[in-house]
């Protein structure tokens, strides 16, 4: 895409002066411009200011500058969240994405009432995750329906929500009750857009099953499959809801997702400019996961 | 793997959707069940967990006697206005991207698009104070704005008004019609498919709104529903028949909504995700 000189068909500063249509384009653009600069540049920047000019909430640590970056560095909690924010995204990326493909497979061939299999996944998206978190959420208490499921193949009780090694995998099902579906419609839409010549071709070169899958179906599905990829990155960095309803971050700090330090820091303990920091690091981790996006889109929008 | 095993994969997708669709059943059963009952007939696990035994509305009836009914009012009311204003702000920024000609346009577009892509839970703690200090907390208006501007929306509409053909536009031209009368007399009837997916993208964004309500309106007079189900939650004596009653509800109306208007939301997924 050619970003700013349009060359010689392109219209010209003065052109556009002199006939007025930047004024109308202005006109046109006014709203959506005020939004962008109101609800996105300038928190962006205030988070920004304020993490450089305002003091860090602990002593020890300099005023202006890097100080509240350096304090959040060095304190434990704000790692701890880091490090479960990612260990999050490494599990819950692929078992939602693996998920999304293999149901979105298994619906690209006919099947019996095929339109109402793929509704029925795509409703939960309907859902708000504070629904979503409420209702899964009693389904998992340690008295709740999920183990008196499990104790009728013979399992016994499992902690879920309770438990700092299950607390975390219970908010991964939770968030992929709703994810699964999402992703689906997107993968399913990128396999109606494989040419069926391609598996033809491959038919008669003698491919089996899982070469076809291998050597048509993933390499024509690369740009879809990337996109959800990095479209549900941005998504699970940002999960709220279901921490903060559930689990408040615990037990001991083994669900404290970034979005969930955020607020903790900024509205439970008070301390504004850590939270700033902090919302400046997540805003730039999703800016390069954005940015990819970005690139994609356009390299779309060109072929 | 795939053609080979019809009902692998027919008892795969039914699986799935079993999975996926038993947590709601089962909170509606809950919901159509006396309050005390919802934990009892868990062990051993019967028919009786997922169908009442004795069916009664009580749990509606108290929810709309309750506080909950003034969330369900505010939620209905904030996410009409979102829809109706962020369509005329999405609509007229991707005209304005998609047809009108002037130097910048594709920086602009580029800006608007990145920014827009920027997740709004990701900048929601400091713009709640910038809220603030505009004494926008706790109001309508706080709640309704952040929702308008939606950069999805805008690439979607773009991306239709890009597939318009010009030679429209330059015979309503020629007939004395302005770029005003363009944008609403021959783009907007032409989009109508556009605009109910961009619809439903902002529609879907604001009913799902959780962590901007929670900051922005801690007033129970402006608790949305998101955030009323979830003060069910950290009640200290949960009634979990109305718990579950808000939560149904919540889910039913823009669960019908979908089911409605399913293909263009499907339609404006693979707009603005897999497809050009």
């Amino acid at each position: 895409m050619a970003v700013v000189g349009r060359g010689r068909n392109g219209p010209r500063w003065g052109d556009a002066l002199r006939s007025g249509s930047l004024g109308t384009a202005l006109l046109f653009l006014a709203p959506a411009l005020v939004a962008v600069v109101i609800l996105r540049i300038w928190p962006a920047g205030l988070a920004l200011w304020q993490s450089l000019h305002e003091p860090a909430a602990a002593p020890g640590f300099a005023n202006l500058g890097f100080g509240n970056y350096t304090y959040l560095l060095s304190d434990p909690v704000f790692i701890e969240s880091l490090t479960t924010t990612f260990l999050f995204l490494i599990i819950v990326n692929p078992v939602q994405i693996g998920l999304a493909l293999l149901l979105a497979l298994a619906m690209d061939k006919a099947l019996p009432a095929a339109g109402l299999w793929r509704t029925l996944m795509l409703l939960p998206v309907a859902v708000p995750q504070s629904v979503s978190a409420i209702i899964l959420g009693v389904a998992f208490r340690p008295d709740g329906p999920v183990n008196a499921l499990l104790a009728t193949i013979g399992i016994p009780p499992q902690g879920f929500m309770t438990s700092t090694n299950q607390a975390l995998i219970t908010i991964i099902m939770i968030v992929s009750w709703v994810g699964v579906g999402y992703w689906m419609t997107f993968l399913l839409a990128g396999l109606r857009d494989i040419p069926p010549i391609l598996y033809e071709a491959a038919e008669i070169d003698g491919a089996n099953g899982w070469q076809r899958f291998w050597h048509v179906t993933l390499p024509q599905l690369r740009r879809t499959l990337t996109f959800v990829l990095v479209a549900n990155t941005v998504a699970n960095f940002l999960v709220f809801a279901p921490v903060q309803i559930l689990t408040k971050g615990g037990p001991q700090g083994s669900t404290n997702l970034i979005m969930n330090e955020i607020y903790t820091r900024g509205f439970l303990s008070g301390d504004m400019s850590g939270a700033a920091a902090a919302t400046v690091i997540l805003v730039a981790l999703v800016i390069v996961v954005v940015g990819i996006q970005f690139r994609m889109m356009t390299e779309r929008a060109k072929s | 793997m795939k053609a080979n095993s019809p009902w692998l994969r027919f008892t795969f997708v039914v699986a799935c959707c079993i999975v996926v669709m038993l947590p709601l059943w089962w909170a509606a059963a809950s919901a159509l069940r006396p309050s005390d009952e919802v934990f009892r007939y868990l062990s051993p696990i019967s028919i009786w967990t997922l169908i009442p035994r004795e069916w009664t509305l009580s749990n509606f009836i108290a929810l709309s006697q309750g506080p909950f009914a003034r969330a369900m009012i505010n939620s209905a009311l904030v996410t009409t206005l979102t829809v109706v204003i962020g369509l005329v702000v999405c609509a007229t920024a991707a005209f304005a991207l998609a047809v009108l000609e002037y130097p910048g346009r594709s920086v602009i577009f580029a800006i608007m698009v990145v920014s827009f892509l920027i997740p709004f839970d990701s900048i929601a703690v400091p713009l709640s104070e910038l809220f603030r200090s505009l004494e926008l907390q706790n109001s309508y208006a706080g709640l309704i704005l952040p929702g308008i501007g939606n950069g999805l929306a805008v690439f979607m509409l773009r991306q239709f008004f890009m597939a318009i053909p010009k030679e429209l536009s330059e015979a309503a031209k020629i007939d004395g019609l302005g770029w005003g009368g363009i944008f609403l007399r021959i783009y907007l009837p032409l989009s109508r498919p556009a605009l109910i997916g961009a619809g439903l993208i902002l529609f879907v964004f604001q009913w799902q709104a959780y962590l901007w309500p929670l900051l922005i309106a801690p007033n129970p007079d402006y608790h949305v529903a998101s955030v009323a189900i979830a003060s069910f939650a950290g009640q200290y004596d949960v009634d979990y028949g109305q718990m579950f009653g808000g939560a149904v509800v919540t889910a039913l109306l823009p669960m019908a909504i979908l089911l409605i208007f399913q293909r263009y939301f499907i339609a404006s997924l693979a707009s603005s995700g897999s497809k050009e």
